[in-house]
């Protein structure tokens, strides 16, 4: 196995359009699922310079919810309700969910240590994510457990015959855009709009971006810090529990481990795209995952990784605050 | 060794001093003066100084061998060693330095295969130690040099993250990408470089257990003396005010950058140093040996030591082994289950300032248990009575106080959560109201361990690490042996 | 003034090396002959039988490769009582967890099971890597160990002869059934993608695959991914020629197989999913029309009902079964060697290498004995009879139904 260098081009040949547009359609489903939980890195990062490890677990527990609440009426592939309102029901008690999950972190492991050294905060927040994986391990087991999503509602799962959500919606070039890819996309770019206004034109929103300015000047102005951190640890978690929904609607198998690299594809995102601007982490999370694709489909599953990393490495040298990130300047 | 006190213990003047107000002065040197067990520790750190404490810890290691068989020679002696070294490595660019290296394993598996393809079968090549560890050094610290120069532009956090991805790239490499040169795989992809000669100078070799100890603690009592004489060097306090605060350092001329470089190499070249030994001591290497556990195990030695501080690191690493190794699966889990009950016990000492209040916890919470089991046993017999997994001799005592259910499998799960939110309480609560419900919550405790976590203890083991992460930087976060920090942001 | 500090310091330092190497010389020079003493010792020190004699069993009961860690013990576990209850000499196991893929640890069990002098043999190390690793401490020990689930085919070159046995095919063995039965019908299979998960399980069964394939003259593709990071697979499965007839799959996650199934199938491509003994997991994996090599079990064999009815907890834990079959061929060694009162390890090895198990009472389904000499893909330490590899097919509604 060795060197692909040659054959990239002979690769990127082969699969022609087809494979472009097919390893693009994937780069999309995958990267607004990073967009989500980038989001929620970059706004408790601009609200607490917190590098919030326990993040992806959140997202987890999200798709653990999720799953439970499809067990709870049936499972796949015939559940006792119709499938939109069971959607709709997962997505909504999993954020919920994953919302209370994450004011509850805020509160008792990050608020006792609001002001100590970055190191302290950090290695907290690596303890909250042992500790979270592990309590879902003890609680759960390491089997997968899976959405079997496939076959959801499907009319005759006994023939593999996919469910609704796996239908194709439409072709190009050959290739199938399926439903279930679309909802992820609509639905993760409806949430970021609804983020978007959030912060630009509601109160709270102008509360965020002032407690992200500067805590001392923003208490002294009359707005509740401690609740503002709070709001922004709720609306962080609850994106990160839709990406989780997402993930097992789309992927299927779960696990107690699930949680660790998709929260560092996150964050990475959220670094790429301007650490505390929320249209970067939506860019950066769409661009790390149409570099995952085009590099697994591309360079194959021993060198994708490595470029992977080398990319975005390369990104954060050339500009340390990330694409649309603003200059940082550092206070003396 | 190597630990700054911060507050220099000044001595008791012997007249009366112009400009001093005795009575205040007085009174400043009672308040100053460290305390209970700290100020013992910090009073008889003036004593044994750093090179008293080396050479306590040099001759007590080297008697080891004769105390212990080979198997607990190579778990306790060799793997403490091990981490003391990937300890002092990590805590030069980490401690002393303030930067956060997330992929330090991968200098450590850099050394370890980069010697096994010099000395192995792999290739053919069968190099001298005395040639190749040299050579591998070199250039791991090279290796580290060169990941320390994107880090003058990247602040805190973007180096975690980037220092993260290289350690990934590298287990990827070596295990997934293996990339054919002069014929064979470079690395040996899943498998792995195997039959990895032996240390070998000036005709001796170090291939028994006893030996490459030896090598090991050599090894560890020259790094540490090196270390300590950076430490106490200029540039030691240079790297010192570069940790505290960057930008002041370099606003009175520090040069940060190059310092920066000099702990990324020092730390790496240490680490390279380290992979060459551990190389030899399973005479083969695989991407497994390097990968994220073992980094969480070397930062756990480090921050439980306390950054900065060389005899930290020594702690530390006997700390983490030894309880590893007493916390084994294979060991009868009385073991764990001792250690946890006392853990409860040191919990309530903790939160309860005066001695007669603890005894009364603990006959409250015995007293309790006690009651519970009555009363359960009399309405609901099927809910308790269940089995003791491996109580051993303890087992009687505890099914006549523990409520364990039988036939009742999610029950363990149930309790775990409801421990969980019952600490979260307990935190909530005033302090004169928590000696209430402490008994409650130290029952609870005691019930989740024998219905859910002695079930899987490896589990408990990392619910129960990361919970201590949390409690130690809420509590402590300097470690043992560390040194209070404060960020100035 | 600072200057003048650094003279005598570096001269203290230099002084302090100095002393530092010669007193590693001499530790070393003095240590230097104890290791040959040592293996003859433990080679031929007899211990008294008595009533009961320990048996040292390596299993990753903890670690990513935990549930199947566990299961091994189960069956472990299972044997030891089993065999306590019909003999007079009793075996008690003694638990090392390896913590694969951390070989590190594996060295360490291996070294306290060899120092623990109680012990006469050992079942495991599980993986092949931590095969390879502890070979050093067992051989120094004296110790043979039997292994229930490693597989690589050089672990029978030669090297280990007489120390070192197991008790399921090899590689190649496994290799050469699939390859056989994909090219026979149905599906003679001309286009075919291997695809290899980045562990040495997969990688070694990969390979051989290939080769036998390409030697067949079928068109193979090769590809590797991670199956335990990787989540999405579909980019994987873009790089798939529409045309290939079979994508030859030999993970150990059978839920991300299932996964990987799917998105085959969502992306429009038929090739059928073939499969080794890691999807071997009818819970998990069930995509209809699939095959998967399984090794050889009596799957009617009433101790393994007993064992489903007991600690398998109703699953039978397949892949832990060949430990138990380790366990057994352990205990009647060490049986045969206390039959005197005392036994010695190298008596304890000698006995397994010359293990004879009936058809009927060996729960493999086949007679057990072990290879003594080179006989390709048979190695020293290969159970001697040819083992024929089970070929299962999923049917639509989810069962592994025997085909080949």
């Amino acid at each position: 196995m060795g060197l692909p260098l040659f054959s990239v081009f002979d690769t990127v040949r082969e699969l022609g359009w087809t494979g472009a547009v097919e390893l693009f359609r994937n780069g999309l489903a995958l990267g607004s699922l990073y967009a989500l939980i980038a989001l929620g890195y970059t706004m408790v990062y601009g609200i607490l310079k917190l590098l919030n490890f326990a993040h992806g677990d959140v997202y987890m527990v999200g798709a653990f919810i999720g799953f439970g609440v499809l067990n709870a009426f049936g499972g796949s592939p015939a559940p006792t309700i119709a499938i939109l309102p069971l959607i709709v029901l997962m997505f909504v008690v999993a954020m919920l969910g994953a919302g209370v999950l994450g004011v509850v972190i805020e509160r008792f492991a990050y608020r006792p240590l609001r002001g100590s050294p970055r190191l302290t905060l950090l290695i907290t927040a690596l303890g909250v994510s042992f500790f979270l994986q592990n309590s879902m391990l003890l609680l759960f087991g390491a089997q997968f457990r899976s959405y079997q999503s496939f076959q959801l509602g499907s009319d005759n799962p006994a023939a593999f015959e996919p469910g609704p959500l796996f239908e194709p919606v439409f072709t190009i070039a050959g290739v199938n855009f399926q439903r279930i890819q679309l909802v992820v996309l609509a639905t993760s770019i409806a949430l970021m709009v609804a983020l978007t206004l959030l912060v630009a034109k509601t109160t709270l929103g102008k509360a965020i971006r002032a407690t992200a300015f500067d805590h001392e000047a923003a208490a002294m102005m009359g707005i509740d810090v401690n609740r503002v951190i709070a709001a922004t640890f709720f609306i962080g978690s609850v994106l990160a529990g839709a990406a989780g929904v997402m993930f097992g609607l789309m992927f299927s198998q779960i696990n107690h481990f699930m949680g660790f690299y998709a929260g560092l594809k996150g964050f990475t995102a959220a670094v790429v795209g301007g650490i505390g601007s929320i249209p970067g982490a939506m860019l950066g999370g769409l661009l790390v995952g149409l570099v995952e694709s085009y590099a697994q489909g591309y360079l194959g599953g021993q060198w994708s990784d490595i470029a992977v990393f080398a990319i975005l490495i390369i990104v954060l040298l050339v500009r340390p605050t990330g694409l649309l990130g603003a200059r940082a300047i550092q206070k003396v | 060794m190597g630990s700054e006190s911060d507050r220099p213990v000044l001595p008791e003047p012997d007249g009366p001093q112009v400009g001093v107000d005795e009575w205040v002065a007085s009174a400043e040197r009672l308040r100053d003066r460290p305390t209970g067990a700290a100020g013992v520790l910090r009073r008889a750190e003036q004593v044994v100084t750093p090179p008293i404490q080396l050479a306590i810890f040099a001759g007590l290691a080297a008697l080891v061998p004769f105390w212990l068989g080979t198997g607990d020679l190579f778990t306790y002696g060799i793997f403490v060693l091990l981490y003391v070294l990937l300890g002092l490595g990590l805590n030069t660019i980490v401690g002393f330095a303030g930067l956060l290296d997330l992929g330090y394993v991968a200098f450590f598996g850099f050394g370890a295969y980069m010697y096994a393809i010099l000395s192995s079968d792999h290739y053919g090549i069968h190099w001298p130690a005395i040639v190749t560890v040299p050579l591998v050094v070199v250039t791991t610290a090279s290796l580290g040099l060169l990941l320390g120069i994107p880090s003058r532009r990247l602040l805190g956090d973007y180096l975690a993250i980037v220092t993260l991805f290289f350690g990934q790239a590298f287990v990827v490499f070596v295990n997934a990408t293996n990339p054919v040169v002069a014929g064979t795989g470079l690395t040996g992809g899943p498998n792995g470089i195997a039959d990895i000669d032996p240390l070998r100078f000036f005709g001796l070799e170090a291939s028994t257990r006893t030996q490459q100890y030896y090598v090991l603690l050599v090894s560890a009592v020259l790094i540490l003396t090196g270390l300590h004489f950076l430490s106490e060097s200029r540039t030691g306090r240079a790297l010192r005010s570069l940790r505290e605060d960057p930008l002041a350092a370099g606003a009175i001329g520090i040069p940060v950058n190059r310092l920066k470089l000099l702990a990324f190499s020092i730390g790496a070249g240490i680490a390279g140093f380290t992979g060459c030994i551990f190389g030899t001591l399973l005479t083969a290497v695989t991407a497994g040996n390097f990968d994220i556990p073992i980094l969480i195990t070397i930062y756990a030695v480090v921050i439980l030591g306390g950054f900065g501080s060389l005899s930290g690191v020594v702690l530390g690493s006997l700390v983490i082994t030894v309880s590893f190794q007493f916390l084994a699966p294979e060991n009868p889990q009385n073991n764990a289950r001792v250690l946890f009950y006392t853990l409860i016990g040191i919990v309530i000492v903790l939160l309860v300032r005066s001695w007669w209040r603890v005894a009364l916890v603990l006959a409250a919470t015995v007293a309790l248990g006690l009651v519970v089991q009555t009363i359960v046993e009399a309405v609901a017999p099927s809910w308790t009575g269940g089995p003791v997994v491996e109580g051993g001799r303890l087992g009687d005592v505890i099914e006549g106080w523990v409520v364990i259910p039988e036939g009742h499998p999610d029950f363990g799960s149930v309790a775990y959560v409801a421990l969980v939110v019952a600490v979260l309480a307990l935190t909530q609560l005033r302090r004169s109201r928590r000696i209430f419900a402490l008994p409650a919550v130290a029952y609870l405790a005691a019930v989740v361990w024998e219905t859910s976590f002695v079930l899987q203890p490896a589990v408990a083991r990392w619910i129960l690490f990361g919970a201590l992460l949390v409690v130690l930087m809420n509590v402590r976060p300097q470690g043992l042996l560390g040194t209070p920090r404060v960020e100035i942001v | 003034m600072q200057r003048r500090g650094h003279g005598p310091r570096i001269s203290a330092a230099l002084g302090a090396l100095l002393v530092a190497l010669l007193a590693l010389a001499a530790a070393l020079g003095a240590t230097a002959n104890q290791s040959a003493a040592a293996t003859a010792a433990a080679d031929s020190t007899a211990i008294t039988c008595g009533n009961r004699v320990s048996i040292g069993f390596a299993a990753p009961v903890t670690g990513p490769a935990g549930p199947l860690g566990q299961q091994m013990a189960r069956w472990g576990r299972f044997a030891e009582t089993r065999w306590n209850r019909t003999h007079r000499l009793d075996i008690r196991l003694v638990l090392g967890d390896t913590q694969l893929p951390d070989t590190a640890q594996a060295v360490r069990v291996a070294e306290n099971l060899a120092s623990n002098e109680q012990v006469l043999a050992v079942v495991g190390p599980a993986g092949s890597q931590e095969v390879q690793v502890s070979t050093a401490p067992f051989r120094r020990g004296g110790v043979a160990n039997i292994s229930g689930t490693a597989t690589a085919t050089t672990l029978t070159a030669g090297s280990r002869r007489g120390f070192f046995f197991r008790t399921v095919p090899n590689d190649a063995q496994q290799a050469a059934r699939a390859v056989a039965y994909m090219r026979g019908a149905p599906l003679r299979a001309r286009r075919v993608v291997v695809i290899d998960a980045q562990n040495s399980y997969s990688t070694g069964l990969a390979d051989a695959v290939q080769r036998l394939l390409r030697r067949a003259g079928a068109r193979v593709q090769r590809q590797s991914v991670n199956e335990s990071t990787v989540t999405d697979f579909s980019s994987v499965v873009a790089r798939i020629p529409n045309d290939t007839q079979v994508v030859y799959i030999p993970w150990q996650l059978a839920a991300k197989a299932q996964q990987f199934g799917e998105q085959l199938r969502a992306s429009g491509r038929n090739a059928t999913l073939f499969g080794g003994d890691g999807l071997y997991s009818p819970e998990d994996f069930k995509l209809p029309g699939s095959y998967v090599t399984a090794f050889p079990v009596a799957l009617g064999h009433p101790t393994i009902r007993a064992y489903q009815r007991g600690p398998g907890r109703g699953s039978s834990d397949l892949f832990g079964l060949p430990s138990f079959v380790a366990v057994e061929i352990a205990a009647r060694a060490v049986e045969r060697a206390c039959a005197n009162g005392e036994a010695t390890r190298a008596e304890v090895r000698g006995f397994i290498n010359r293990t004879v198990i009936p058809r009927a009472q060996s729960l493999l389904g086949f007679r057990i004995s072990f290879q003594q000499t080179v006989r390709p893909p048979l190695g020293p330490g290969d159970m001697r009879t040819p083992a024929q590899y089970i070929v299962y097919r999923i049917s639509p509604n989810g069962q592994f139904v025997k085909v080949g």
